[in-house]
Order: structure tokens, then C-alpha cells, then sequence
């Protein structure tokens, strides 16, 4: 039973390296700090700049030091279990959704076969739940305010990635998501659903609450929404949420839609030039997301409510009626 | 503040002043949900009695203080002050030392009206991009002013009879350089910002307000100009140089909080005019008039209106034969403006979200209303 914790067994390196632990950290610390020294840039500024040599990689471990040993204040008021537990599960449960990703075919952390993209949906919708919770613990006005936007937030959202999710379903014939990739060996899925591919894309930038999204956490208007009253660790594990529904969604978007690990030889190693494209994929989104923070303003609740279901929902059920047309008529 | 009752099923939130956004203040929201059905503004946090500093200073020591009520302001606040203390005590300005005055009142204004804008982008959820832009480029402006006054932010730089230095050597052309320079970052601001289409979804019919209210509720400055009414004090009663410049009163029909962003971006266009203006046309001749330190003004009553960044300020002036005022009184125009956002609520539709769009479109500065 214990066998895969020898250090050669498959399982232990998928769990501490890919796409397991190292693989979280490793993509927070990078976001973190691509974040904040390119969009110093767009601000004419230089960034972090004294720690790490000039390139101010340091710094975001200097931060997460910081928060490590800063005091965690729990105020009077908040449900103390629920307001430290939150934090936690809110970081956790994204990551689950992060072992059903594949990042070759016999590189599967969670292989359950056809269940996995539903599973993905299910791990990933339990994740707006947290917010919830937490925002009502805190006992906090604005976080309560920023709990309930998440709330109306997810579900605009969600709908219409699950319709896309059917469609990629139908066209590939399966839920595996293994299968899927294997799919798109010869073309991306991009290609024949182009519509789901922009809409799958909005909701990665929703579900990750990036610019112009990140409604729930408005810093001009709500604080920090339901993060406001979390210090020390505690916010350091809300802001590590943040980074793995984004590399969570992202992850998936990658699969579903730019064939997933599929790409040319390198190395003379399948498995490592599988992951390795799988990296440069989700790196090249996630940059495009994060530089959408210099050029787009916050959109209100209402606006974002009726992307939501005046235009995404129905489209994506287009989307999924094209697919199904195709599907009948015997072109893909 | 004693605060007002509650009404069943309304939350009241304290913006402020612990507040990303909020300044120096507390407003109060009734909220429901995201829907705004009250506002409450609870002003007086930075209440520095500056008009009972002015009684017990000269009216030349007087100037110091009353440039601190807006910084980022100092030239407008501090001639409207000036100008009072001239009307008063009859004191004629050569026509040279009018046209300084208007070329640093006008670098102020740009200075402010900048911070307003990178304010207006950051309320919307830019992240502060703009902000960061506005503040860059108004580094230009600061040199030019520390050239000409020997500082950069209050400057003290009028006094009654005049201005304290000539331009120095070559300045004219740094000025004509200056406004270059600015011309093209503003272009990129409008494209960037203005013309943004999420920017514009956030601030068009934000908080629409009519003419006749803004004239009911006392609006001035941009807030009035952005709902269509052609008043400014430049023109209405002419101060400095304005009368002799070649510029025009800006004024947008839509009464938005758009309307209000456009009225600051193209006022910064015509200050800019107004500084080549100077920089090309000024007249030779003396930059002050002699003037006793120990000035005394005999029993009069004076008032005085000057165009601040965020509108009229006017200066009520008592003097009784001493070398201190013996009253002074300020209309500040951020308190007339701040009646304007209370009563925003009941005018309009607005939600937390808009909330914070408006009371940036009206450009509060705390420590003007407060005083």
C-alpha cells in the first residue's frame, strides 16, 4: 500500500512535482512576480528592485515570509472555525481539481477514466462556496457584500463553461479528458469551436476573478471584499487560492480547447516535451490574462450579470447546437 | 454627527475614513444590497480652523496657511486670498506680474486636474495605470514651477502687489518644451482612458445630473461645467491675466460622470493654450508694486471669487484698520460640491460600484471642504 513512496514510484513525484505541490508554488511565485514587475513597466515604474538583484525575484519571498510570521488576527465577532478554516480550504480545493489534469497519457494523477471532466466541474463549483462562507464568518460588511458577488458571479459564469465542457464532450465523444487530448492531436478544438474557445476564455478571466472581473475583491469600492478581514498566513492562503483556481481553469482551458500537452517532440523524451508544452501553453495564457490588467476598468455587477446570461449563456448554447449539428451530419 | 434613523431592511455601511478610497472623511451608505438609497456625508474630520488662523496672522503671514487647504492647488487657493486682500486695500498689480499669476494659477490647475484624472481611472478599477502616468508627467510641471518659485509644491509664491521673481533666463522656452511634451501624453491619455469602451460603460449616465439641479443644488466648477452651464469665475470676474488670454469655457451637455472627466481633459487643453500664451505674449514691465509688510487696511469689506481645479472658491473679507484681518470666511467649493453627491442618491440609480466613480467625478479634497 505504501509503495508509492519510493522514490521512484510515479505517484510521489506527480504529487511533489508535476502536477502536484512544486507545481502550485513554483506557478504562484511566478505570477506573483510577473504580475508585479511587468505591469510596473506599463506604469513606468521599475517594480520590485533592491531584493533579488534588480530583477526583484526575492521579493515575493521576502512576502511570503512576512506573512508567515505576521500575527493572525481572528476579531471578536467572526465564527472562529469557520474564519480558519476558510482560508485554508480555499487554497485546497482548487488544487484538487489541479490532479485530474493530464499531462501525458500515462501521466495522470487522479485517472478516473470518463468521470474526470465532470469531476473537474463538480471539485471546481465547490470552490465559490469558500468565499461564502468565509464573507459570512467574517461578520464584516464588506466582506458579507463581496461574498454575496461572488456568489452571482460563479453562476453566470459556470453555466456556460459547463455548456462549453458538453460540447467539447459531444465532439470528442467522451468525458475522459486524456481522451480528449488525444483528440486533438491533429487539430485544437479551438479551431472548430471557436465560440466556445472565446467563451471558455471570458470564464477562465471570471473563475480566476483577473481584470476586469475581479468584482468580489474591488479594492476602491469593497476593501477587499470577502478577503478583508483575513491577516497574517490566512491572507497569504486567500491570495495562493486566487493563483490555483486561476492555474486550475487555465489548465483546463489548455486542455479542452489548445490541445493540452500535445506538441512536437523535444528532448527525445515524450513525457517531459509533453509536459514541457503543457508549461509554455498555460504560461502563455497566463501571461495574456495577467497583461489584461493595464488595459481593462472594472466592469459593475450588473454589466458583468449580463454578459453573463444575455450573452455567454445563450452563445455557448449555440455553440453546443453547432456541435451537435456537426456531430449529426458527420463532419467532426 | 448625530446619525440619522435607520429604515427597516436598509444596511448602513461606514465608508471611511479607513478606506482604500475614501480620503480624509466618513460617508455613510444606506445600503440594499448593492443599490445606494442614501448618502450621509460626515465631514469635518480634517477641520484645521484655518480661517481662525487667518485672524490672528498679517495678511502676509496669512498666505502661508491658507495654500495648505488644497496642495495640490496651492497658486488658485492662494490668489483668491490675494486678490481679496488687493481689492481691499486698493492695491494696483502691473500687467506683467498679472500674466505670471496666470501662468503658475494655470500649471496648478493641470497639476490638479491630473490628480483628479488618475483618481477617476483608479475608481473605476483601472489598476492605477493612469494614476501612476498622471503622476509621472506631472514631474514636468513641478520643475517648471521649482524654476520659476523655488519650490515645488507651496510655493507661496504671490503676494499682494505682485509676484516675488521674473521669470529666469530661458524660461520661456522650457515652457513651449513643457507643453510639447504634455500635449502628446495627453493624446495617449484620451485614447488610453477616455476612449477606453469598459472606462466608458463605467461612467456614461453615471449619476446624471441635469442643469437646473446642478444650479439648484449649488454645483461649481467641472461638476457644473459637465452638466452644461457656462460659468467660470475666470470670465464671470476676471482675476490675473483672463481677461487679456485668448481661451474658452468648457462645458459638456451630458451631465455624467463621463461629461465631468471630458470637462477636466479639455481644461487641461486650454491651460496648456494659456501657457504658450504667456510663454509668447507676456508684456515687460515691473512684477510688484511696493507693498508695507506691515499692511494695514482701513474698515472694509471685500469678496473675492477665484477659479479653483474643482470650482469657485470664495474668500468673504472683514478687515477694521488692523494689520489682521478681522474675519475671514471661506466658500470652499469641494462642501458646495459634496450637497451635490448626498443628494446623488435620490436623483439617480446607484450601487456601490457607481458609488465611488461619483464621488471621484466630483473630485473631493477633503482638507478644501473641512477647512
Amino acid at each position: 500500500m505504501w509503495t508509492f513512496l519510493s522514490i521512484n514510484s510515479k505517484p510521489l513525484l506527480q504529487i511533489t512535482l508535476i502536477p502536484g505541490l512544486a507545481f502550485i508554488l513554483v506557478f504562484a511565485i511566478f505570477a506573483v512576480w510577473f504580475e508585479r514587475k511587468f505591469l510596473a513597466r506599463a506604469m513606468l515604474r521599475v517594480g520590485p528592485y533592491y531584493c533579488g538583484k534588480r530583477s526583484g525575484l526575492l521579493q515575493v519571498f521576502a512576502d511570503f515570509l512576512k506573512l508567515f510570521l505576521k500575527e493572525i488576527i481572528i476579531p471578536d465577532d467572526v465564527n472562529k472555525w469557520f474564519f480558519s478554516a476558510m482560508p485554508v480550504l480555499a487554497s485546497t480545493i482548487p488544487a484538487l481539481a489541479l490532479i485530474l489534469i493530464p499531462c501525458d497519457k500515462n501521466w495522470v494523477l487522479w485517472d478516473i477514466g470518463s468521470l474526470s471532466l465532470p469531476m473537474f466541474f463538480a471539485i471546481a463549483g465547490l470552490a465559490p462556496l469558500i468565499p461564502i462562507f468565509a464573507g459570512w464568518a467574517s461578520n464584516n460588511k464588506y466582506s458579507f457584500i463581496g461574498a454575496w458577488r461572488v456568489a452571482y458571479m460563479y453562476i453566470s459564469a459556470e453555466i456556460p463553461l459547463v455548456l462549453c465542457g458538453a460540447a467539447i464532450a459531444i465532439m470528442a465523444g467522451s468525458f475522459d479528458l486524456v481522451k480528449i487530448v488525444e483528440m486533438q492531436k491533429n487539430m485544437w478544438f479551438a479551431l472548430p469551436q471557436f465560440i466556445g474557445f472565446i467563451i471558455f476564455f471570458i470564464g477562465v478571466i471570471i473563475e480566476a476573478e483577473r481584470t476586469p472581473f475581479d468584482i468580489p475583491v474591488a479594492e476602491v469600492e469593497l476593501v477587499f471584499g470577502w478577503r478583508t478581514e483575513f491577516s497574517g498566513i490566512f491572507f497569504g492562503f486567500t491570495m495562493m487560492a486566487e493563483y490555483v483556481m486561476f492555474q486550475a481553469w487555465t489548465l483546463l482551458f489548455i486542455t479542452l480547447y489548445l490541445g493540452g500537452y500535445n506538441g512536437p517532440v523535444l528532448f527525445g523524451n515524450v513525457i517531459a516535451s509533453h509536459i514541457f508544452w503543457l508549461i509554455a501553453k498555460m504560461l502563455a495564457v497566463v501571461v495574456f490574462i495577467i497583461l489584461l490588467r493595464c488595459v481593462f476598468p472594472r466592469l459593475k455587477m450588473n454589466q458583468m450579470l449580463n454578459l453573463g446570461w444575455k450573452y455567454l449563456t445563450p452563445l455557448a448554447l449555440l455553440n453546443l447546437v453547432f456541435v451537435l449539428a456537426m456531430k449529426v451530419m458527420g463532419v467532426a | 454627527m448625530t446619525e440619522p434613523k435607520l429604515e427597516p431592511d436598509i444596511q448602513r455601511i461606514s465608508w471611511g475614513p479607513q478606506h482604500p478610497m475614501s480620503g480624509q472623511t466618513r460617508i455613510l451608505l444606506d445600503t440594499d444590497g448593492e443599490k445606494i438609497h442614501k448618502i450621509i456625508a460626515d465631514l469635518g474630520y480634517t477641520h484645521r480652523g484655518i480661517e481662525k488662523i487667518l485672524e490672528n496672522r498679517t495678511y502676509f503671514q496669512g498666505i502661508v496657511p491658507i495654500e495648505r487647504m488644497v496642495m495640490a492647488d496651492t497658486a488658485n487657493i492662494g490668489i483668491s486670498y490675494i486678490t481679496a486682500i488687493e481689492k481691499a486695500a486698493g492695491i494696483d498689480v502691473p500687467e506683467r506680474a498679472q500674466w505670471i499669476r496666470s501662468l503658475v494659477c494655470e500649471m496648478a490647475r493641470i497639476n490638479t486636474h491630473l490628480y483628479a484624472f488618475g483618481l477617476q481611472a483608479e475608481s473605476t478599477g483601472y489598476f492605477p495605470a493612469v494614476f501612476l502616468w498622471t503622476t509621472t508627467d506631472r514631474t514636468v510641471l513641478l520643475d517648471l514651477l521649482e524654476e520659476l518659485t523655488g519650490a515645488r509644491w507651496s510655493y507661496n509664491f504671490f503676494l499682494p502687489g505682485g509676484v516675488q521673481k521674473d521669470f529666469p533666463e530661458g524660461f520661456e522656452d522650457k515652457i513651449i518644451k513643457g507643453v510639447n511634451y504634455l500635449r502628446d501624453r495627453f493624446q495617449e491619455y484620451w485614447d488610453a482612458m477616455v476612449e477606453n469602451y469598459t472606462f466608458e460603460i463605467r461612467t456614461k449616465d453615471v449619476a446624471y445630473l441635469s442643469a437646473e439641479d446642478a444650479v439648484r443644488l449649488g454645483a461649481t466648477g467641472p461638476v457644473l461645467r459637465g452638466s452644461g452651464v457656462s460659468i467660470d469665475m475666470r470670465k464671470e470676474s476676471p482675476y490675473a491675466a483672463y481677461e487679456d488670454l485668448d481661451w474658452k469655457i468648457i462645458t459638456e451637455k451630458e451631465g455624467d460622470c463621463l461629461a465631468r472627466t471630458k470637462v477636466r481633459y479639455k481644461e487641461i487643453g486650454q491651460a496648456l493654450n494659456i501657457m504658450e500664451q504667456v510663454a509668447s505674449e507676456i508684456p515687460e514691465g515691473p512684477i510688484k508694486t511696493r507693498v508695507s509688510p506691515f499692511l494695514r487696511i482701513p474698515k472694509n469689506e471685500v469678496y473675492s471669487r477665484v477659479e479653483t481645479g474643482r470650482g469657485e472658491i470664495g474668500i468673504h473679507l472683514f478687515t477694521d484698520g488692523k494689520d489682521k484681518p478681522y474675519r475671514v470666511k471661506i466658500n470652499s467649493p469641494t462642501l458646495r460640491n459634496m450637497y451635490v453627491f448626498e443628494r446623488m442618491a435620490e436623483l439617480t440609480y446607484m450601487t456601490m460600484a457607481d458609488m465611488v466613480v461619483v464621488i471621484n467625478s466630483i473630485d473631493p479634497w477633503y482638507l478644501d471642504s473641512d477647512r
